[in-house]
Order: structure tokens, then sequence, then C-alpha cells
């Protein structure tokens, strides 16, 4: 073997070496996730083993725990809201932050550049700070404790970045095919839903799965807004399993395991797209 | 159709579909109960519930519990409603003396004196709960002399020890350390015995600050502490650096468990539950903590160990535990006021004692207690005075960071000592 072949296998090794361990890192607090959601609350404080017991008999390992969780925790009602959440708010938020990110991008008006900026400095609220005032606004719109006051707080609270990103993807993409279609007889509106909206596919995706994550993730806002049980999402469920002195560690990681699965799924239906996104300059903004 | 697109009529399909049904949703928060309760304490959410079961079969009356966690939304969720104007029947700031004044004074929260007074009502209270509802006269807040809340259970903050692990270094776990030289030798022998002595979230800076006042009171008494407070005794005096050496002499012996300065309370349960460290300096809700943790662990509970030099008995950080105050607006107050008279009686604190491992308000019941609780009970009566005055939030987190920094050996006690009083000094002039 030559010198330059050692080298190649030595380099090689290494650099797997570091990103097995990165990846490693990465997945170890997923794996302690399910095998916890697997065990009871006393072999989690008094076994240090990744295994909730012998791989001989995985049988005997909890799996009870899922369906206590689920049932406990009242997942059925608190999955389909968060279902209707991320969905219909995603929905919006990409429908409602493409157009104004086209017009931005691409139409002239008065305070086109004051609004943008405007809009873009939200970004740098952060959400406890303005609980007061939103509890107010949605108090006096009387959508205090309704599924619509709170979807139009995960929408706005999306719209900021999601504008942003998306501007900075129409900003690259070439005027001449725009102008192609103008002469060709298409509307601005048509130039958008026809053109440009197909284009930043990535960039939707990239957006789908931000804000999936977000919405799926969140349920500081959907305790301040919401009162009824029935309207709270999936996160709330987990709250059930998390006391004031005593955490339910099991149930909460089957719990966990349970709400991390449409995500997950989410990420792998659109991980094609983010991949294309951030080669593509989507993330550059 | 690409994957994006058959995503987006997917997406459309819903939000069209349930589009109505968001329209249909009721715009205002409507009552479902007669009286409706606001709480933090999700881990008693089922016995509350059983509660209001009985209550309803009993009266007629629906009570509703509704729970918010973890306490930072609760009381985020509090100060909304508040300035909305949509507090609830029953609920709790979740503040400070000086927060709950200023609820009190915007006329969120009812006085419930002379409700207390009928029928003796207050009388069935351990003292030290009640007191930390009450304001006197001549309050630094200028609130109304009176009560305001109804304590639900009450709490001290004492030693757990290992006996298994007291044995195992030799030390004789029905005979625990009483004085500070005995507990330091204590923890010298475990320590030998390579045994972690001492764990506590000290990582949380109330539970660092909560472990030197109790050798504050050991120290100062009552007059002393109000004499600091007022300013006129510097945190710069013999006494109070004696309180930042002791953290130094337990750092010298090595009594401390590794980490202990960023540990939080949770890990330091973890700690004491698994018998990785033999003592613990916890709240009495570590009881139900450990039972869920390690049901077999075999323990017993001591009070701090005093100084010799201590002129003043050494009391225990405790009292009240959690408390409801009722809204002076709320058209369902008598309501209200009636079902907390009954959830404190003896029927559902016996209920609640069981099913919660906390000990009660009603002293009465305090008496069927399980053993170790029993003594965190018989404690309360131990358990710090009211001070007409509090120290500032400055200077306490002084005190507190001060503290961590003299176990990490970063200040000797006396420059502690000396940033505290600065501290102290700056928020005199600030007034």
């Amino acid at each position: 073997m030559t010198i330059y072949k050692i080298k190649k296998v030595l380099n090689s090794t290494l650099i797997h070496a570091i990103l097995m361990s990165v990846a490693l890192t990465c997945v170890f607090p997923v794996f302690w996730m399910i095998s916890s959601s697997l065990k009871t609350q006393d072999q989690i404080f008094k076994s240090m083993s990744l295994l909730p017991g012998s791989l001989l008999d995985i049988f005997s390992w909890n799996w009870s725990n899922y369906i206590v969780a689920f049932v406990k925790a009242d997942f059925g009602f608190y999955f389909f809201n968060s279902v209707f959440y991320t969905v219909v708010g995603v929905f919006f938020i990409i429908l409602i932050a493409s157009m104004a990110a086209y017009a931005f991008s691409r139409l002239q008006f008065f305070g086109k550049n004051v609004l943008f900026y405007m809009l873009i400095a939200t970004l740098l609220i952060p959400i406890p700070g303005v609980f007061v005032p939103l509890y107010l606004l949605l108090k006096n719109l009387g959508l205090l404790d309704s599924r619509t006051g709170l979807l139009l707080c995960y929408i706005s609270n999306g719209l900021a970045f999601a504008i942003f990103l998306l501007k900075g993807f129409f900003d690259q993409l070439p005027k001449e095919v725009e102008e192609a279609a103008l002469i060709d007889g298409c509307s601005r509106f048509g130039i958008y839903w026809r053109i440009a909206l197909p284009l930043a596919k990535p960039a939707i995706a990239t957006l789908v799965i931000m804000n999936s994550l977000t919405i799926w993730n969140e349920f500081l806002l959907a305790l301040v807004v919401l009162q009824d049980k029935a309207k709270m999402p999936i996160q709330r469920g987990l709250m059930v399993f998390q006391g004031t002195f005593i955490t339910d560690y099991p149930m909460l990681m089957a719990g966990l395991t349970i709400a991390t699965i449409p995500i997950v799924i989410v990420y792998l239906l659109m991980q094609k797209h983010i991949v294309k996104g951030i080669a593509s300059g989507a993330l550059k903004g | 159709m690409s994957r994006l697109r058959i995503f987006a009529v997917v997406n459309l399909c819903f939000a069209l579909m349930l589009g109505a049904f968001t329209g249909c949703t009721p715009r205002e928060a409507k009552p479902k109960a007669d009286v409706v309760i606001w709480h933090w304490m999700t881990d008693r959410q089922a016995a509350f519930e059983k509660l209001t079961e009985d209550y309803y079969k009993e009266t007629g009356i629906r009570v509703l519990f509704e729970t918010y966690a973890p306490t930072d939304v609760y009381k985020n969720k509090i100060s909304a409603a508040a300035t909305a104007n949509l507090l609830p029947d029953v609920f709790n700031p979740m503040g400070d003396k000086k927060e709950v004044a200023a609820y009190i004074n915007a006329d969120f929260i009812a006085d419930l004196t002379e409700e207390m007074n009928i029928d003796g009502w207050k009388d069935i209270f351990f003292e030290k709960a009640l007191a930390q509802n009450t304001f006197e006269a001549g309050n630094e807040w200028n609130v109304k002399p009176g009560i305001y809340a109804v304590p639900l259970d009450v709490n001290s903050l004492m030693i757990y020890y290992n006996k298994d692990l007291f044995k195992q270094a030799g030390l004789d776990p029905e005979n625990y350390p009483k004085t500070w030289p005995e507990f330091i030798e204590a923890g010298k022998k475990l320590r030998a015995a390579n045994i972690q002595p001492f764990v506590s979230g000290f990582g949380e800076g109330w539970l660092i600050g909560a472990f030197a006042q109790s050798y504050q009171w050991n120290l100062f008494g009552r007059d002393g502490i109000i004499s600091v407070l007022e300013g006129k005794t510097p945190y710069t005096d013999a006494r109070w650096v004696r309180i930042f050496q002791l953290f130094e002499e337990m750092r010298n012996n090595r009594l401390f468990a590794s980490g202990i300065v960023t540990m939080v309370n949770k890990d330091a349960e973890r700690s004491f539950a698994t018998g990785r460290a033999a003592m613990a300096f916890n709240g009495s809700w570590g009881v139900n903590v450990y039972n869920s943790m390690n049901p077999d662990l075999n323990y017993g509970v001591m009070p701090p160990p005093y100084l010799p030099e201590g002129k003043f008995p050494l009391l225990l950080f405790g009292g009240e535990g959690s408390s409801f105050f009722v809204n002076a607006a709320s058209p369902n107050k008598q309501k209200a006021i009636d079902f907390l008279r009954w959830m404190t009686q003896s029927g559902p604190q016996t209920f609640l004692a069981k099913e919660t491992l906390n000990i009660p308000s009603n002293r009465e019941v305090a008496q069927d207690l399980p053993p170790v609780l029993r003594i965190f009970s018989e404690n309360i009566k131990n358990t710090f005075e009211p001070l007409p005055k509090v120290e500032s939030w400055q200077v306490t987190n002084f005190i507190n960071i001060n503290l961590q920094s003299v176990i990490i050996g970063e200040r000797t006690p006396q420059s502690a000592a000396a940033e505290v009083q600065a501290e102290k000094e700056r928020q005199m002039k600030g007034k």
C-alpha cells in the first residue's frame, strides 16, 4: 500500500469517526426517550442501561406505557387539535407570506422599505413579552379562548420570518422569465401563482418544516390564550405527566415519542426540498 | 403531481373543511361551572377533581379546576387576565408579598378576614400558614390589614439523611448530628467512606438562600434581622461573615456533592433518591418525590444543625405551601369562599394529604400523617416568622450568588459579605 493510500484511509477513518460521534450525540437523546418510554419509573432512576430490559424478551418491556399515556393524557383530541393548528396555520403562513413577499420583491409602492423593516423588526420581540397586549387584543376582538384567536397568533407569529425568507428567494428569480410571461398576457397574480410560487418550492418546503415544528411544539401561547381543555394542543397533554414536584418519566417519554412521530413524517416528506432550498440559497434571506 | 403540490392540496382541503369548525367556536370564555379555579399543581389535578365531584354531590355546586403549568406560564396568564379583567373566581398571583399587595390594592383580591372569623375558620390552620397570607397594620405596602388567602398546605425545609449510608460510614442513623461541629464530623466520615455527604439544588438561588437564612435566624434573631433589613447592621457584620464561613467550611471539608453550585433541585433529588448522596437539604414535598423515585429508600429527617455560638433558635424556611386567593370582583365570590371553607375541613384535607403526601394546612389533620411527614409538620412551628419588611430582590440575589462564589472558592467569606453590603448600600441610595 502506498503512503498516499494509507493517508487516504486514515483521513477517511478519522472523518467518519468524528461524524459518527457527532451523529451519536444527536441520536442519543432520541434513543434515551424511546428506551425510557419502555421502562418503569424505578428503572429510569436505578438502571443506567439504554435497553429497557432483555433483548431476548422484548414483550416484557412496558409497551403498555403508550396506551396509558394516550388515554391518560387525552391524546386523542389534543392530537387532533395540534394537527389542525399545524396544518391550517402553516397553510395560511405560506399563502399570506408568499403573496406579501412577492409584493415586497416585485411591486413598487409607497413606504415599501419602511413597512418591510417594520415587519422584520417584529422578529426581535419575544413571545412572552407580548402576552398581556395580545391577551387584551384578543379579548377586545372576542377571540379569547377560541381556535381562531390562537390560529391568528400562530399565523402572525410565523409571517415575519416567512416573508423575509421568501422575499430573498423571489429577489433572486430572473426577471426575464416574468417579463416573457407578461408579454404573453399573464396577469401579475398569474405570474405569482404560475411562475414564482412553483419556483419557490425549496423555500416553501423549508418554511413548512420550520413552521410545522414551531406550531407543533408551541404551548406557551396556547396556555395563555385558551382556557377550554378541549381546544388545547398536544403539548398540553404532555404537561399532565410533568408535575410541580413529580414527573412521570415513562409516561412523559411515551407521550413525547407519540408527539414526535408526525413531525418526523413531515420532515421525511420535505427533507429533499430543504436540502435543495439550502443549496439554492433559500436560507440566504 | 409533485409531493409539494399534494401537500398543498391536502392543506387546502383541511383548511376549508375545518374552517367552519373554527368559526363555530365560542368567542368568549363561557363559564362551565359555578366556581372556576386556576392552579398550577398538575400533579394534584386528579385529587382536586375527585374533591369537586364530592362537593357537587353534597351541594349541587360545580367547581372546575383548570391547570396551567409551568408556574411561569401560570403567572403570565394571571397577569394578562388581571389586565383584561378576566380573572377566574379563585387563583394565586404567585408572587411575594409585594406582588400580592399590588393585586390587593388593585381590588383583584378579596379580603377574607370576616369570613375567616366565622365559626373559627381561621383557627383550624397552622398559625404560620395563615400569617403569610396576612397583612398587618402599618405594612409597607399600605394594604388594609387582614387575611387575604386560604392556605391549602404547608411545608418546611429540613435535611433528609440516608440511614443505610450513615450506617455504612459508621454513623448512628438514629442519632443524627445536632450541632454544626457534629455535622461537619459526620460529613468527614461519609467522605472517608467514599460517600458524597451533602446535596441540594444550590444552583437554584432560593434554596441556597433558604439554608443560609436558617443561620441568620440562629445568629441574629428577629430584631437583628430587621436591623439588617433596615440597613442599621451591615452585611459585613461578623455574624453574616460567619454565615458565609459555614459554606467555606463545608467546602474545605469536602461535604458538597460535585456540581452542587449549578445543580437544580430535581437533579439533587434524583441524586439523594438513588443513594448517591447521604444528606439532602430539601422541602417536605421531597417525601412524595423520593417515594416516586425510590419507594425503598430508607431515610430520616433532621433540622439543619444549630451553631453552638448562636444565641437564638435556628428556624426553618417554610410555612405556607400553596394558597388560594378569591377574586374580589367575582359574581361567585361567596360560592368560591364556601368551597374553600369546605376544602380545608378535615375530610377533604385528609384525602389531599393521603393522595399528594403534602402537609395539609389544617393542623388537626396533620396528626395523622406518615412518620417523616409528621416530623416536618411538627416543625412548622419552627419556621421563619413573618417580618414587616423584606429584603430587595437585588440584595437577595447578591447573597445567593456570593454564597455560590464561596462554595467554588471564588470569594472569601469576608469579600462576599463586602460585595453584598455594597449592593445593599446601592439599593438604599436608590430608595
